[in-house]
């Protein structure tokens, strides 16, 4: 039997929990010994200012040979093109130093978009090549993917490429275009709390995604959650007596009303599974955290 | 003139952020606008602004004075650029163009260029103060790096040369006389094939005379945001974040010379506990808000005392119940930012 190869991105609004989410399933997979591969939007140095995983080793030994975490520079991907286009170094390092060159890189609309999609793309495929010969070199990847409208993009410029342009990019845009068709090879976690413009921009963006990809979600994250989403009728009832007592319940009472509420709109304009994943309120690490979240995050019911 | 830029991470309400100081300094008289530079729309929702309109008078009362509101279309600029620039017999050949096409429906980069071209256009249009609310990311600082960027790239002789001496070859139907003459040019065309390459050096060699207008505008604008008495940067954090956010853009805007002058703390749970609280579900409520609010209030205290010296001011602003959206929202916010000393009168 070949391991699907399936590549499981969060996707959302912009500091909706994205990150942190990635990581967190990330983590629970690498301390149920899976391997696992993080692909992460942001350069290392700059997440490292976001998030520090910190002491992995100690606290869960298991865990950290298995959790690898990435960011594919679009740069060093061309280098790699260039360097495989022309085997003589010398050859390659001029090119590479020709500002003619340089300038068509950076300038070239989507180009780096999609050779880092095109990395995606392989990276997912060779899991499967390799399935029947060797162990795979991880079970799980996860695109920790950049905020709606820069996804969208990225995920578009794949099609770009196959509409307007010819010659070996259009060929390999037309290539991965079909990849990113097929539902088989993705699975998509939106994530979102429940505030209005980040489920505004969730919706859109699964819509988007569904008519030019044919992708559909397969659960939807609700991050950041109040106890209040929960809670029975009858503590609602108790809380809603207290709700003028002090204007910290009111303001906790009132926010978690309107969870409530958004929750049952966005079942009824979404329906996949939701996953509510609560605010956590003490943690003493990075790490801690994560480990927190990822307890509450069983995602492989739907795989 | 005066400007205010909000920078920020995703989801820390910097537009609303951006639209209630707009909407503080209205109050005290200035003819205000504020520009989101936001793909996403946001502050049509929290101004409750009309669809389709890219400049609008936002709609509050006489007493709040004249606040404007403009959104960034990446498309609409960068049309209205070629129409204003390029030469009347290029203008089709440019709109038309598949990299134009390309350009249009892909994100890389020309947000950036685009949001300083429209800051240009707005900065000649009288207004007393203009609020600049960022595109949500760490690197929304590239709005003001890429225009500097793209202006090198425009003037570089090299590329005009090439583009050049392409068409004057395929005239003469020499393409391959011109390649070889040109080597290394040549064999990025084998990597990245013929057409992409020859559609670039021909857009660009097209969409010339409008870089370089755009070059010099840009040049003016990053020089006026770099002016420390005409422009601030206030940061807009929240407190989870506000440590290692305050961290990135002070030593960022730093080293580019921009003038901080503010960290906003939005979304900040400070509301006044209760004195007591009954047991059962309540008091689970009312754990779990105070744990969240104490550990607010441990962020808010760690950011002061690291940057309480280095920034002239730390502002904390409560989060409301729902979003911001509406103007009664953001007057409960701009009351936050800027109290109003002699409350105007509402109906």
């Amino acid at each position: 039997m070949t391991a699907s190869a399936r590549l499981i991105v969060f996707c959302g609004k912009g500091g909706v929990g994205k990150t942190t989410l990635s990581l967190a399933a990330g983590l629970r997979h690498a301390i149920d010994g899976r391997k696992v591969l993080v692909v992460s939007s942001h350069p290392l140095a700059e997440l490292a200012l976001a998030v520090s995983l910190e002491g992995l080793s100690a606290r869960f030994p298991s865990a950290a040979p298995n959790l690898f975490v990435v960011y594919i520079d679009p740069r060093d991907l061309i280098t790699e093109l260039v360097n495989k286009h022309f085997p003589v170094p010398m050859m390659a390092q001029r090119i590479l130093n020709s500002s003619i060159f340089k300038n068509l890189i950076e300038i070239a609309p989507g180009l780096k978009e999609f050779f880092f999609l095109e990395k995606l793309q392989e990276l997912a495929e060779r899991r499967n090549s390799d399935s029947s010969t060797a162990v795979p070199d991880y079970d799980y990847l996860i695109w920790d993917a950049p905020a709606s409208g820069h996804f969208l993009g990225t995920l578009r410029s794949a099609k770009a490429f196959e509409a307007y342009l010819t010659g070996p990019l259009a060929t390999a845009g037309a290539h991965l275009h079909r990849f990113l068709s097929n539902r088989r090879n993705i699975q998509l976690f939106p994530v979102t709390p429940l505030e209005e413009m980040a489920i505004a921009e969730t919706l859109e963006t699964v819509e988007a995604v569904a008519k030019d990809f044919q992708i559909s979600c397969s659960a939807l994250l609700i991050n950041c959650a109040s106890p209040m989403c929960s809670a029975t009728e009858s503590d609602i009832a108790q809380v809603e007596c207290m709700r003028d007592s002090s204007p910290a319940m009111h303001f906790a009472v009132d926010r978690g009303l309107i969870e409530r509420e958004r929750r049952a709109e966005l079942a009824a304009s979404l329906p996949v599974p939701q996953v509510l994943i609560p605010r956590i309120t003490h943690w003493s690490s990075d790490l801690d955290l994560l480990a927190k979240i990822g307890g509450q995050m069983d995602l492989s019911q739907f795989s | 003139m005066k400007i205010v830029v909000c920078l920020g991470t995703g989801g820390v309400g910097k537009t609303s952020v951006a639209a209630s100081i707009a909407l503080a300094k209205a109050r005290e008289g200035a003819k205000c606008l504020v520009l989101t530079t936001d793909p996403a729309l946001r502050l049509r929702t929290a101004l409750g602004l009309k669809e389709g309109l890219l400049e609008q008078r936002v709609p509050v009362d006489e007493a709040e004075g004249e606040l404007w509101a403009a959104l960034l279309d990446v498309n609409a600029t960068l049309d209205e650029a070629v129409r204003l620039y390029a030469k009347p017999r290029d203008q089709e050949r440019i709109l038309q163009h598949p990299i134009y096409r390309t350009i249009a429906s892909s994100l890389s980069g020309m947000q950036e260029l685009m949001a300083v071209e429209r800051m240009d256009q707005l900065i000649r249009r009288g207004f007393d103060n203009l609020v600049i609310d960022t595109a949500p990311a760490r690197h929304a600082l590239d709005i003001f790096d890429k225009p500097v960027l793209f202006a090198d790239f425009s003037d570089s002789g090299k590329v005009r040369l090439v583009s050049r001496t392409y068409k004057f070859a395929e005239a003469l139907g020499l393409t391959s006389i011109g390649r070889s003459a040109l080597e290394v040019y040549g064999r990025v065309e084998s990597i990245m094939g013929t057409s992409m390459v020859k559609e670039i050096l021909d857009f660009y060699s097209l969409f010339h005379p409008i870089a370089e207008g755009y070059s010099d505008r840009a040049r003016e604008t990053v020089a006026l945001l770099r002016d420390h008495t005409v422009t601030e940067f206030r940061i807009v954090t929240i407190p989870d974040k506000a440590l290692r956010d305050a961290r990135f853009f002070v030593t960022e805007l730093k080293k580019r010379d921009f003038a901080t002058s503010m960290i906003c703390v939005n979304r900040t749970w400070s509301h006044a506990m209760p004195q007591s609280v009954p047991q059962g579900f309540a008091n689970e409520l009312f754990d779990w808000y105070s744990s969240v609010s104490a550990s607010h209030q441990r962020s808010i205290e760690k950011l002061r005392e690291t940057f309480g010296t280095e920034i002239k001011e730390i502002r904390i602003l409560s989060e409301l119940e729902r979003d911001v959206e509406g103007l009664d929202s953001l007057r409960r916010l701009a009351d936050q930012l800027e109290p109003v000393t002699q409350p105007a009168a509402r109906p």
